[in-house]
């Protein structure tokens, strides 16, 4: 028995999901942290003008009736000699303004980078779980051809799906399913860490309690690997899937940028740059200079996240 | 353990036959295989000669076993874009890009593991914050704008180093070489610092990593609790220990050095089999593609096989139970 | 950092430590497209010819300023009353390989320049016969009086039979390689040292050469630098000593430069777009559809909303000049009177457009190459976004050179991209590549890809070949000139500028048709 005053329970269970995760010590890691906080920033307005793009965006870049060649090259800020016209980033040699052309590209490189990642993600996944669960063949199976594609990294996969992709299709559609081909390139390079952590964690998993237990109860393997398992893998695929998405971002650049990525028609921050090194030595250098700044601050920002991330989830290092 | 080495092999033989599997199947389906072989200009008779000697209207299997015999004799068609017999354009590319991996592959074990121990050992200094921050730079940074930005620095601005191609080289044989000559040399530096960021910082973040963990441990702290000096600690318990699992990433990761010289050699010019694959893709240049993928498959495997067997012999616990 | 430091150091003073003078006897130069083979009658494009020109030479050739010069010839007179023309060679020439130069090897050549594998075969549509009078003497009849004949084999080189017979080369071969297509031995001032395909071609001195107009320069490297980018960082480092083309946009840059210099002049390559005339229905876009291009008023629309002189100012940054013909000004047979080019004109275009039966446009296919011509993607960039304006939307296809050719033989088109050089500095070239109705037997219209025709034109052809009348000739060029500008034939837009890069320590002679002629460079 004790007279001490009982401090006011409240029971976390009654609290709501986001007041719980508001007060998690996750969260408190994160608000005190400015390095996280920064780059969630920088990643989430990058994310939002590349969704608002047209709307935000001062001239549209793709409609090629919208063009004045006259306005090429012209600097930041300055007003164009011929027709007046002023364009905050500069333009490029067509006469597309660089700002406009960031937007637009920025929205490709995303949509490609967030896109392979998930694809990447829900095969991974979806292996990682088979493999850990069931065990036995299908394990064996999924482990060798992860550690064969291990085996040769992923810009030259990536290299072989898209020069495949293209002999088989015509010349005609090549544009329109560039990006697509991207995605499946980049995305399919990429499986193997996805499935090797959540087998790992499933084989984990697999022998605890909860899981014996909602095996008596008559659930079936499916159902328990995604309900009951799947949560309980999360953690390190969140940060792998942020890293990732910093890798294919880069790579989707690196891969425009060699000519063989995103079509002229729909340029991504990695032609841009292309397009851009071939004037920088002639004084050009905005047409290079901000996709690049561009590129570097959302690769750079994603990456800290991750790693923040990584530090923050690891229980060794608490 | 003989066991262990035997499935090792027979793994990597399955994984060569499934690469010669894609490559023959590139080969046969994309585009006109006798186009492949023989290029544009031919007669009839050739045409036939080839089409018995490729068995094509044969079943698959045989086929696919021609094809694998003609590929073991180097035979790998003719390119498209060259007109020229595959096998003899690779192996005069193939010096340039092997001697640029290496540099760079040197360059980035060395750096790599000497930053990483530095950092790891000082680790709240200033210099080794610089120094994660900068190499997280490093990470985000594609390679080609790192090419860039150094040809623009050292080369333009600064005129120190050539910006493009091999500069002088030698032959040796067969083999052309640029290190026997200054220009070769001086070409050599900008490309190979290229090539050697990316997996410097991740050799670098990897040793940190590691060796952090490892001097944690408590054999560690029982060896300074008995009087051993620093250095002995640091670099004969620790790093050691350290240098087990960081063999292991950092072989495989090497072999991938070879792959993305792709992106360096596009940058610089440099005269390999980098360039001439990208440009062969830009082409659809089928026999180059097929025959760059067996190539550096049969090299990729070849590491990986050799790395698990170093990794074998030198980790104790892998020997005990035979299995890992 | 410690090791990071002492590496740079170690470099940096070995850098030092080795620095020697960079170009003492080699000359080294860069272009972007490298000689697709070293034989002169596999390939008539300007990169083998030009080339090939230091190492093979001709009866004639062409001196600093295009006049047409002896060469193995020293001198021609016409036979009889235009049934030919009498070459008196040479003597005392030497291959490279020791053989003597004889008229022996101007019939082989002509055999072998003539036959039906060398690209080369047209230059010799005129000629019915060659024939030895004796060992340094040969006529050439010709099927009709042909009074430029000689100026138009500056570019027909002369190989040794017995060399082509003892290697198996004597045909050339376009597509795969034999002997000649990586060895050279020809009568001029270089021979082949060195050949690697894409990466290193290397000629010296050949001692042996009978002539004395020659520079300084005892050995020379060119490498293909296929980025512009990395050519000019070359150049600016010493890396090279040439470059061509510099990109327009670099070369107020460049000479600025300390060390570096560009020499500047008009190349006569006339740029111009031609279209699909004679298919029935479109090839790519609003593919099946019947062929606009068949309509005049298309192609005037087109040609009206086509502001060229936006493509001159902003892509050749004011370098090149705007063409109204399928040559400059500089080349005779040019019609001055002549001189307008359509203006560009918008809602012109739409009207015509609209008259044709296509109000809404429609869309269709333009092919491109991106390594040919200067700055040739982007005119065809800017070239899509004006036609876009008149509501044509087309659908850009940009390739390789080497992919381009076989796809434009292959009729492959709706609209495309060529540059035309002429190989006789004359008005009536053009025509008969380009505008006579093609005619394998007759070897008319071999380049004339669209198939265009025009009977008045087929019927001036053979008049103007053979007239030897300057006045009356360039009336009848004028007629088919105003025949070809006024069915919009081809839509001439500039004539190409010529921008070489070169170190300060270099002297160079630039010629119109962008040759590079090694024996007259001089290292300092």
């Amino acid at each position: 028995m004790s007279d001490f005053p009982q401090p006011a329970a409240v029971k976390p269970a009654e609290q709501g999901r986001l007041t719980r995760l508001w007060s998690s010590d996750f969260a408190w890691a994160f608000r005190h942290s400015p390095v996280a906080i920064c780059s969630m920033a920088v990643v989430m307005l990058l994310v939002l003008a590349a969704v608002f793009a047209p709307l935000i965006a001062p001239h549209d870049p793709f409609n090629p009736a919208t063009l004045n060649l006259m306005n090429g090259f012209t600097a930041p800020g300055t007003p164009n000699a011929f027709t007046g016209e002023q364009f905050w980033l500069g333009t490029d040699d067509q006469g597309r303004d660089v700002f406009s052309t960031i937007l637009y590209g920025l929205r490709i490189s995303l949509f490609v980078g967030f896109a392979a990642v998930l694809l990447a993600l829900v095969i991974g996944v979806t292996l990682g779980l088979i493999a850990g669960y069931v065990g036995g063949w299908p394990e064996t199976i999924i482990m060798r051809s992860a550690d064969v594609q291990l085996t040769f990294p992923s810009i030259l996969v990536a290299l072989l799906i898209f020069g495949v992709a293209k002999g088989f299709t015509p010349v005609e559609y090549r544009d329109q399913v560039a990006i697509w081909v991207l995605i499946v390139a980049i995305g399919l390079s990429d499986w193997v860490q996805f499935a090797r952590v959540v087998r790992g964690a499933t084989l984990v998993e697999k022998n605890k309690e909860y899981v014996q237990a909602a095996r008596l109860i008559g659930r079936t393997g499916p159902a328990i690997m995604l309900r009951h398992i799947l949560p309980n893998v999360l953690s390190p695929v969140l940060v792998i899937a942020t890293i990732s998405l910093a890798l294919a971002i880069i790579a989707e650049a690196t891969l425009s940028f060699l000519g063989v990525g995103a079509p002229p028609t729909q340029p991504s921050l990695g032609n841009l740059i292309r397009i851009g090194q071939g004037f920088l030595f002639s004084g050009e250098w905005w047409i290079l200079l901000f996709p690049a700044c561009t590129l570097l601050a959302l690769a750079l920002s994603v990456n800290l996240m991750g790693d923040w991330l990584r530090d923050a989830l690891n229980p060794r290092l608490k | 353990m003989i066991a262990y080495i035997l499935r090792r092999v027979f793994q990597s033989a399955i994984v060569l036959l499934i690469v010669g599997l894609v490559a023959f199947s590139m080969f046969r389906f994309v585009g006109d295989p006798i186009d492949n072989m023989l290029g544009q200009e031919r007669t009839m008779a050739d045409v036939e000669r080839l089409r018995v000697q490729l068995g094509l209207d044969q079943p698959f299997v045989v086929q696919y076993f021609k094809f694998l015999g003609n590929a073991a004799q180097g035979n790998f068609g003719v390119s498209y874009r060259q007109g020229r017999p595959v096998a003899t354009i690779i192996r005069e590319r193939a010096p340039a890009t092997l001697e640029l991996a290496a540099v760079s592959g040197a360059l980035a074990i060395i750096v790599g593991i000497g930053l990483g121990v530095f950092t790891a050992i000082r680790r709240h200094g200033i210099a080794s914050n610089l120094i994660m921050s900068l190499s997280l730079i490093g990470v985000s940074l594609p390679t080609f704008l790192i090419g860039i930005l150094l040809i623009y620095l050292f080369s333009v601005e600064l005129d120190l180093l050539p910006s493009f191609g091999r500069g002088e080289t030698v032959m040796i044989g067969d083999w052309s070489t640029g290190f026997l000559t200054e220009s070769g040399l001086k070409a050599l530096i900008l490309p190979s610092i290229t090539l050697g960021l990316y997996q410097m910082t991740l050799i670098m973040r990897l040793v940190r990593s590691e060796m952090l963990e490892v001097l944690r441990m408590d054999y560690i702290r029982f060896a300074r609790a008995r009087g051993l000096s620093e250095r002995l600690v640091n670099f004969r318990h620790a790093l050691k220990n350290t240098l087990v699992p960081v063999i292991t990433v950092t072989g495989l990761q090497l072999g991938s050095i070879i792959a993305f010289a792709i992106i360096t050699e596009t940058v610089f010019q440099w005269p390999g089999v980098g360039l001439l694959f990208i440009n062969a893709v830009q082409f659809v240049d089928i026999p180059v593609m097929a025959a760059y993928l067996m190539l550096i498959s049969v090299m990729f495997v070849a590491i990986n096989l050799i790395v698990d067997l170093l990794y074998f012999a030198i980790d104790p616990r892998l020997r005990i139970d035979g299995r890992h | 950092m410690l090791k990071l430091t002492a590496a740079s150091v170690i470099a940096l003073s070995m850098g030092a430590a080795f620095a020697t003078p960079a170009h003492a006897e080699t000359f080294r130069w860069a272009s972007t497209t490298d000689p697709q083979t070293m034989d002169p009658h596999a390939v008539n494009a300007a990169p083998v010819l030009s080339f090939l020109n230091n190492v093979y030479e001709g009866l004639v050739r062409r001196d600093r300023n295009m006049a047409i010069e002896p060469a193995l010839a020293t001198s021609w007179e016409p036979i009889g009353d235009g049934q030919g023309w009498r070459f008196a060679l040479r003597q005392g020439v030497k291959f490279q390989d020791g053989s003597d130069f004889t008229a022996q090897d101007v019939i082989f050549s002509y055999e072998r320049a003539s036959s039906p594998e060398s690209d080369t075969s047209s230059w010799f549509a005129p000629v019915s016969a060659v024939t030895m009078v004796d060992d340094f003497t040969v006529d050439i009849m010709t099927t009709a009086p042909n009074p430029i004949f000689p100026d138009s084999i500056a570019n027909w080189m002369m190989m040794d039979s017995g060399w082509a017979a003892a290697n198996g080369a004597e045909r050339p071969s376009k597509d795969t390689e034999n002997f000649a297509t990586l060895n050279a031995n020809g009568t001029g001032p270089y021979m082949l040292s060195e050949r690697q395909p894409g990466l290193k071609t290397v000629l010296s001195a050949f001692d042996g050469w009978w002539g004395d107009d020659r520079g300084n320069v005892t050995r020379a490297e060119f490498t293909p630098i296929q980025n512009p980018a990395t050519s000019v960082a070359a150049l600016l480092s010493g890396d090279v000593d040439l470059i061509n083309p510099v990109p327009i946009q670099d070369a107020a840059r460049l000479s600025q430069s300390p060390g570096v210099k560009v020499v500047q002049g008009i190349e006569a390559r006339n740029i111009m777009f031609g279209f699909a005339h004679a298919a029935e229905a479109l090839k790519f876009g609003d593919e099946g559809a019947p062929n606009p291009f068949r309509d005049v008023r298309v192609r005037q629309a087109v040609a009206q909303a086509i502001n060229v002189p936006a493509i001159v100012q902003t892509i050749m940054r004011g370098a090149a000049l705007p063409a109204s013909q399928l040559v400059s000004p500089e080349i005779r047979g040019y019609v001055p009177s002549l001189a307008d080019a359509p203006v560009w004109d918008v809602e012109g275009a739409k009207a015509l457009l609209a008259e044709a039966g296509y109000p809404d446009g429609f869309s269709f296919g333009l092919k491109c190459p991106n390594d040919r011509y200067l700055n040739d993607e982007s005119v065809c960039q800017a070239t899509v976004a004006m036609l876009a304006q008149i509501g044509l939307t087309a659908q850009l296809d940009a390739m390789p050179v080497a992919n381009y050719w076989p796809e434009l033989r292959a009729d492959n088109f709706d609209m495309y991209l060529l540059g035309w050089s002429s190989g006789t500095f004359d008005h009536e070239h053009p025509i008969r590549f380009l505008v006579a109705t093609p005619n394998e037997e007759k070897r008319l219209g071999s380049w004339n890809f669209g198939d265009f025709s025009n009977a008045r034109i087929d019927e001036l052809l053979p008049m103007i070949q053979s007239e030897l009348d300057e006045g009356a000739r360039n009336a009848m060029l004028a007629e088919v000139t105003q025949i070809y500008q006024e069915q919009v034939a081809y839509v001439p837009l500039y004539v190409e500028p010529l921008v070489w890069g070169v170190r300060d320590s270099v002297e160079v002679v630039q010629r119109t048709d962008n040759f590079f002629i090694l024996r007259w460079a001089n290292v300092n």
